[in-house]
């Protein structure tokens, strides 16, 4: 092997991109040539100096945050498996032609076979992007078609009236279990990510909430997540009281969860949270983190109450500030 | 000659201390059993027939890994945050054009790398007005490149004393074409094979080890400043 062929391919064993059958010879062509073994000393070191550039994991909150924008966004797009292909098919349409008249076909074509579903209503509201779709109400169904989930398909008699519809119902279902039945700790996930309806969703993240406080399988892992979510992005100030309750146990030992308190107290706009807040602080008080955040809010919080409560902690520690 | 010093292999990417072991996976598509696979197919054609519920599991299984990349591809984490929406929600809309004629992970990956080209261009073109040039071969010259090494010389003490290595790390990386820092984050930091790099910037293997070569020696040129 020759030096050219060879610091060709030094790059490629170094990143173990090297055919096999051709290791022997660049091997042996090291042993003999300084300048070549120079080069792979040279990439080597190149490789270990990016290195110290290390790929982070993603924090639990960027993962939190990212996962409900999608879902928000994912949301707005119409439900139901023949609208999904009818939107879906749209959007191929845009990508091949980018022509102003398919998008007005497609919401005619959405509108005019709508059925009993209120497809034009979802039709439209697949235009704004990031608005939450409201609950839609098929005000046109006959009341005795109860709990329908979408219509799947519709066939018309040729030179009749005759119409064939096929649609799937809803069937609601019920269980019963305990708190630490996995199934029930599932649905109740479900249930605290419902947007539509905030009963559920309340009784859910409290649920979940009274869960990890005794202190059942909460470590890392998706009710803990779900209690950070509800906690940074609730309306409810009653839901991210819960939610705060249900992560007490693990300020101490997670420091995602430390992150989330101290960001609910720094930005929450309701005062109680910021109280519980840093009531929940007080164990890990000593961190430098921490300290600071409450300087902050000591200093800065519109809450005259909430600024003493800060300072009281900072001066309950021993810590030089 | 001693036997270690024969040894191609780099040591692996420091990952920083809050990461577990089992979290390193570079390829997960690529580790797939056969009846994984399956399943993955299975869920893939649920989610092509309207199914929502499968096909938030598919986004589970690869949006940590998307992040990943994205964040340490661009430094940013509202930048992760955006990529990974669009890559999603794009996936979303066009599922129906998967036809399982690659692994859904490239399939991803393609969208994902597209994305991140993106950005890296919009950031170049932020930077500097002037137009990047072809050299005889079609590959892009980095102007800035010449620029900011007269800088260095006028006053190398304090460039040096400046900085972290971390940011110098970056300003090197930065220096590449956006095609270059996407084949050498692909290769060097999530440790995929050239070849389904190639796979998924939509080029062969010869070319993105061809833009491997350029990217590791322009690197070492700007690493060289250092010392």
């Amino acid at each position: 092997m020759k030096c050219e062929s060879a610091q060709e391919i030094i790059a490629l064993a170094v990143y173990g991109e090297l055919p096999d059958d051709q290791s022997p010879q660049l091997e042996q062509h090291l042993a003999e040539c300084d300048a070549c073994r120079r080069e792979l000393e040279a990439v080597q070191a190149l490789s270990k100096a990016m290195s110290l550039l290390p790929v982070e994991e993603p924090s639990a909150n960027l993962i939190a945050r990212s996962r409900l924008r999608l879902e928000e966004a994912l949301d707005a797009v119409p439900h139901g498996s023949w609208l999904l292909r009818v939107w879906q098919r749209f959007w191929q349409g845009v990508g091949r032609l980018r022509a102003a008249p398919v998008a007005v076909s497609a919401v005619l074509v959405v509108g005019l076979t709508a059925g009993g579903y209120s497809g034009y209503l979802a039709g439209e509201h697949a235009h704004d992007a990031g608005h939450i779709s409201p609950d839609l109400h098929p005000a046109q169904v006959d009341p005795s078609l109860g709990n329908i989930a979408n219509v799947s398909s519709i066939t018309q008699e040729p030179n009749t009236e005759n119409v064939e519809v096929v649609y799937n119902r809803l069937q609601p279902e019920t269980i019963h279990g305990t708190l630490d039945d996995p199934q029930i700790r599932q649905l109740l996930l479900i249930g605290a990510q419902s947007r539509v309806n905030s009963g559920v969703h309340g009784d859910s993240v409290g649920l979940l909430a009274d869960e990890c406080r005794a202190g059942h399988q909460c470590n890392g892992g998706p009710i803990r997540d779900a209690l950070m979510v509800a906690l940074r992005y609730d309306k409810d100030v009653t839901v991210r009281l819960k939610a705060l309750e249900g992560l007490e146990p693990y300020v101490a030992d997670d420091v995602h969860v430390r992150d989330a308190v101290l960001e609910a107290l720094m930005k929450d706009p309701d005062p109680k949270v910021r109280t519980q807040a840093i009531g929940l602080l007080e164990p890990v008080e000593a961190d430098s983190s921490v300290r600071e955040v409450l300087h902050t809010v000591a200093a800065r919080d519109d809450n005259a109450e909430i600024r003493t409560a800060s300072r009281l902690v900072l001066d309950q520690s021993p810590q030089v500030q | 000659m001693p036997a270690d010093s024969l040894r191609f292999f780099p040591p692996s990417s420091i990952r920083s201390p809050s990461t577990p072991a089992s979290k390193i996976q570079s390829s997960p598509g690529m580790a797939i059993d056969p009846s994984a696979r399956a399943t993955e197919n299975d869920l893939i054609r649920e989610a092509q027939q309207g199914s929502r519920a499968a096909f938030d599991t598919l986004v589970r299984q690869y949006d940590q890994a998307v992040l990943r990349l994205a964040l340490h591809l661009t430094g940013s984490e509202q930048d992760a945050e955006d990529i990974h929406q669009e890559a999603f929600l794009k996936a979303y809309r066009y599922l129906g054009n998967f036809r399982f004629e690659c692994s859904f992970y490239t399939w991803i990956y393609r969208i994902v790398t597209n994305l991140c080209l993106d950005l890296l261009r919009r950031r170049k073109s932020r930077r500097e007005d002037q137009a990047v040039m072809l050299d005889a071969s079609g590959d892009e010259i980095d102007l800035l490149t010449n620029v900011s090494d007269q800088r260095a010389s006028a006053n190398p003490d304090r460039e040096l004393n400046r900085k972290f290595l971390g940011e110098r790390i970056r300003e090197a990386l930065d220096k590449l074409t956006p095609r270059e820092r996407m084949v050498f984050e692909l290769k060097h930091y999530q440790g995929l094979k050239l070849r389904t790099i190639g796979e998924m910037l939509n080029t062969t293997e010869e070319t993105a080890k061809n833009t491997l070569f350029r990217a590791t020696r322009k690197l070492r040129a700007n690493l060289a400043e250092l010392r």
